[in-house]
């Protein structure tokens, strides 16, 4: 952007840009508002547990040195699967130069920004010491990269975050400048974008898939099951967000780049249970001690039962969503309430899958075949709810800051 | 799309030479990713700890009487000694009375022993006419007389005949035990207390009959005291002060 | 809210009653901030309980020997402002030429958890939860199966069909919780002992995931210990008392082992199952023992290189 022919410079003009912005996301009808005040109240409530838990120390969790990580870092995961799932925007809006789908992509980019400050947040709340957050700074900490994976995972969720962050902010000031923007300047992060988010579930599984101590998750198939679920869960919240946007918003040209989403769900969750059908194949046929973990949770072991509802919840979520996806009659216009069901349930499906079905069930029986249960405490289930509200406030006033160009789409 | 291809491409190239960069660095690392604090060591003694040659060497000899002090072994000077408890001489047998001062008195094997006949076959208690008869003896098949000294009641006898004094009971126990003194000789039978580094302190160790009663020497069943209290894990154990069966170290 | 509106871009609406609709919302944004600072007063509490001098304490490895005094000073006068008892808190160094090495003889393990106790004792572990670093499995004869395993027996022991295999960090040579720790506060020292910086930990439990032998523990609240039970002697990377939020380990009482003497879990066995030494020694009983038993070692699979073996005689 180098001589700029703007009729001011960018010094004064950015900051307008925010507050134009600032003010257009708060702007909005009664709905608007008591929407946010709920998501705002929800936030303080986890703002409040969370301080408790710093306060207290971690006693407050239900999470045990048997069951080390839980309900954070099991959002965490999907969280990451969500930010991930807005690529399916942007590989056909960019690659396949899908027009509508280009007019709308931001929405994809937007989500991933919200997904990934929630994942950012729910890594905060599983620390023992946040204070020491520091430590992880290169430079002033000890960062201990490459050798540890949640260094790299560190790396590209904040890199995925700044450079959505960029090709949004470009987009939107380019907007506001009343400018076409310059191909240069966000083309290439674009495409590194789509790499990058590959890369940010890719390394999230390697957390786990890299620890020879926990057989359930030592599998070379995990990262490509949490691509696959990612595809499921991220384009499913993105049709619900852009069937809510049509409604209240009325932005125009929603309609094609939904059906393109349902077609990508259509393959992604088929390839999603394809992957968990060899998953539990490999681990039940070949038997053994490495298959409790997976007794366990469709199962239960030894009497403990926890886990059980949860599997068979997801389990029949993902399927009933896939054979919707399956039927060709979802993409008519008259069963979109259908179609919001069954992104609704897939979604569901996949965070459960995920977290309860995956992260948890990982450190059970623990390494020493011990059977501890984890059941999220209410202090947990409060700083959840909080961080998911923050997460949709920032997506709501992400995507009010960018209904302007959504209903206009300049022609680039 | 060539264009875009090409991208693509050169992305997953710069992510195979990543990872190829974490492995060779992981593999590396392995060798030198133990930090040195030479700089900061504060206690900078003697690398070497001598061989225990004591120990280097056959048991046969270690438990032979000759010095009324604990048996210590002295190769260096900076050496601390093995301590191996003992009892303190030959069993005393308490009166059940007391005698006219009110003193309880008690007497050597040897005053009644030295009057009475050995009887060298018998094997348990449970044939003597009098004396002894509550006692537990479970101990293989061998006679009283295998261990006990039929020409001095206040000593004991090696196989051979060779006497033996109590407080170098281990040399009896080794004629048959071989492989357990063996293992005690190299610490890895019995317990100990102490020093694992013999330049900085010395190591004291059990006795046989620290453990073992010698008329029934098989280990006592203990109770379980002390159990980490899970929050969300099977029985708890209510009280941690509650202590476990002490194994019996009263001989 | 001062933004003029730009009227350079026609396609966005005109905004009415700018001033008044500014006044609400800054009033709605500080009433916001407002109840955001209530909620996490809480915070306060806990920025109570940590220094200054705590919160900028540089990594371990890092501290000049002026600096690690005033730790060590600043730890002494913690505790005993904290949990009113004198102790000393020294910084033990490994002693060159010299590698742990532990071995636990299974034939003569009865399962009694006097270790276990012991361990309680001396590393000034949380009175409540009856915390320790080491777990004792009663397992039934002829498997190696942990899975038919029981953490949880009591009662007389041992029970004639059952063996008992005492768990604690195994000081792996390739130790994969060094390996994930993000910000290098644990690691392996020459002597062989995996230590954590207690100070550095950020409490993000990826080593206890990381760990195949249950040997990390997380302060999921403050230690409780009466003044009277406290162990005074103690050293900074070992059993001091933990700060809350951080992951602590067996070091095989570095506090104990580095000053020539045996570690409390093998002076209190009974039974004499346990076995300590310096394995560069030719002459140690470790040695004796690797060269005359048949040692196994626990999950060889994992290739984790456990310090600790584990034998039947």
């Amino acid at each position: 952007m180098s001589s700029s022919p703007a009729k001011e410079s960018h010094i004064t003009s950015y900051p307008k840009f925010i507050g134009r912005s600032l003010w257009l996301a708060t702007e909005g009808s009664f709905a608007f508002y008591a929407w946010m005040t709920m998501l705002t109240a929800l936030f303080l409530v986890g703002a409040n547990a969370w301080a408790n838990q710093v306060a207290g120390g971690m006693i407050g969790t239900n999470m045990t040195d048997q069951v080390s990580w839980g309900l954070y870092i099991a959002n965490f995961t999907f969280m990451v699967g969500l930010a991930a799932g807005g690529v399916m925007m942007v590989i056909p809006a960019y690659l396949y130069h899908d027009r509508k789908m280009h007019d709308v992509v931001i929405i994809g980019e937007l989500l991933a920004i919200a997904a990934i400050v929630m994942c950012l947040l729910f890594v905060v709340a599983d620390l023992g010491r946040p204070d020491r957050f520091w430590h992880m700074i290169p430079g002033i900490g000890k960062f201990n990269w490459p050798i540890s994976m949640l260094t790299w995972d560190v790396i590209v969720l904040n890199g995925y975050l700044v450079l959505n962050l960029h090709i949004c902010g470009y987009l939107l000031y380019m907007r506001f400048l009343g400018r076409k923007p310059n191909p240069t300047w966000y083309i290439p992060f674009v495409m590194l974008s789509i790499v990058w988010a590959i890369s940010i579930h890719t390394v999230t599984a390697f957390l786990y898939c890299g620890l020879g101590g926990r057989p359930f998750w030592n599998t070379a198939l995990l990262a490509p099951r949490f691509l696959a679920s990612a595809f499921v869960s991220g384009p499913a919240f993105i049709i619900v967000a852009m069937v809510l946007i049509k409604k209240l918003s009325g932005v125009a040209g929603l309609d094609h780049p939904i059906a393109t989403l349902t077609k990508i769900i259509r393959v992604t969750i088929l390839i999603n249970l394809l992957m968990v059908a060899s998953e539990l194949f490999t681990e039940f046929y070949t038997g053994g001690s490495h298959v409790s973990a997976a007794k366990y949770l469709f199962f239960g072991l030894h009497g403990k039962t926890a886990l059980v509802p949860w599997t068979w919840t997801a389990i029949g979520l993902n399927l009933t969503a896939a054979l919707l996806f399956l039927w060709p009659g979802l993409l008519s216009f008259r069963w979109r309430p259908l179609l919001v069901a069954a992104c609704c349930m897939a979604f569901v499906g996949a965070w459960i899958e995920k977290g309860m079905g995956l992260i948890i069930p990982g450190f059970i029986p623990s390494t020493l075949h011990e059977i501890v249960e984890y059941v999220p405490s209410q202090l947990e289930w409060k700083v959840t709810v909080g961080i998911w509200a923050f997460g949709l406030l920032v997506f709501t006033i992400a995507i009010k800051t960018a209904l302007p160009t959504l209903k206009h789409p300049a022609e680039h | 799309m060539l264009r875009v291809a090409n991208l693509l491409f050169a992305g997953v190239v710069c992510l195979a030479v990543a990872m190829i960069f974490v492995v060779v660095n992981r593999s590396g690392q392995r060798d030198d990713s133990r930090i040195t604090h030479d700089a900061l060591a504060e206690h900078d003694v003697v690398a070497k700890v001598a061989p225990i040659d004591s120990q280097a060497d056959g048991t046969g000899q270690e438990f032979q009487p000759g010095s009324d002090a604990p048996r210590v072994s002295t190769t260096s000077a900076t050496q601390h000694p093995i301590i191996i408890r003992k009892p303190s001489g030959p069993p005393r047998i308490e009166l059940a009375g007391t005698d006219p001062q009110g003193r309880i008195g008690s007497v050597a094997c040897s005053t009644c022993h030295h009057v009475r006949k050995p009887n060298l076959e018998n094997k348990s208690p449970a044939t003597l006419d009098e004396f002894h008869q509550g006692m537990t003896f479970n101990h293989g098949s061998i006679a009283c007389y295998a261990c006990h000294n039929p020409a001095d009641s206040d000593a004991l006898r090696l196989a051979d005949g060779t006497k033996v004094a109590y407080e170098n009971v281990m040399t009896l126990c080794s004629q048959c035990h071989g492989k357990q003194a063996e293992s005690f000789a190299h610490g890895a039978h019995g317990g100990m207390n102490g020093h694992w580094d013999l330049t900085r302190g010395p190591q004291m160790k059990n006795n046989c009959i620290d453990c073992h009663d010698p008329h029934a020497p098989s280990y006592p069943k203990m109770i379980v005291g002390f159990k980490p209290k899970d929050r969300f894990n099977g029985p708890l154990s209510d009280d941690h002060h509650h202590e476990g069966a002490e194994s019996h170290d009263d001989h | 809210m001062t933004t003029t509106e730009p009227t350079t871009n026609p396609s966005l609406p005109v905004l009415e009653n700018f001033s008044r609709r500014a006044a609400v919302k800054a009033g709605f944004a500080t009433l916001g901030a407002g109840a955001f600072a209530a909620a996490i007063s809480p915070l306060r509490q806990a920025a109570k309980n940590t220094s200054a001098a705590e919160f900028m304490q540089t990594h371990y490895t890092e501290l000049s020997p002026e600096q690690k005094a005033d730790v060590l000073a600043r730890l002494e006068t913690e505790t005993k402002e904290k949990y009113n008892a004198e102790v000393t808190i020294a910084d033990d160094r490994p002693i060159p030429g010299t590698k742990f090495v532990y071995a636990i003889n299974l034939s003569v393990c009865n399962g009694n958890g006097k270790c276990v106790e012991a361990c309680h004792k001396e590393n000034n572990h949380d009175r409540d939860t009856n915390q320790s670093y080491i777990r004792v499995i009663e397992m039934p004869k002829g498997t190696m199966d942990m899975e038919q395993g029981s953490t949880t027996y009591s009662g007389a022991v041992p029970k004639d069909d059952k063996f008992y295999l005492p768990v604690q960090c195994q000081q792996c040579d390739e130790p994969p919780c060094v390996d994930v720790c993000p910000v290098k506060a644990t690691w392996k020292e020459e002597d062989g002992i995996v230590v954590v910086d207690y100070n550095w930990c950020i409490g993000c439990r990826y080593c206890e995931a990381a760990c195949p032998y249950h040997a990390r523990r997380f302060n999921w609240k403050k230690p409780e210990v009466p003044a009277k039970e406290l162990n005074p002697d103690q050293s900074y990377l070992s059993n001091r008392i933990r700060p809350v939020g951080v992951v602590e380990k067996c070091t095989y009482c570095l506090h104990r082992t580095r000053r020539g003497k045996l570690p409390a879990c093998l002076e209190a066995c009974p039974t004499g199952a346990r076995v300590f030494g310096n394995i560069l020694d030719p002459n140690s009983n470790i040695r004796w023992i690797l060269e005359h038993k048949r040692v196994y070692i626990l999950k060889e699979e994992l290739g984790t290189k456990p310090a600790f073996f584990y034998y039947f005689d």
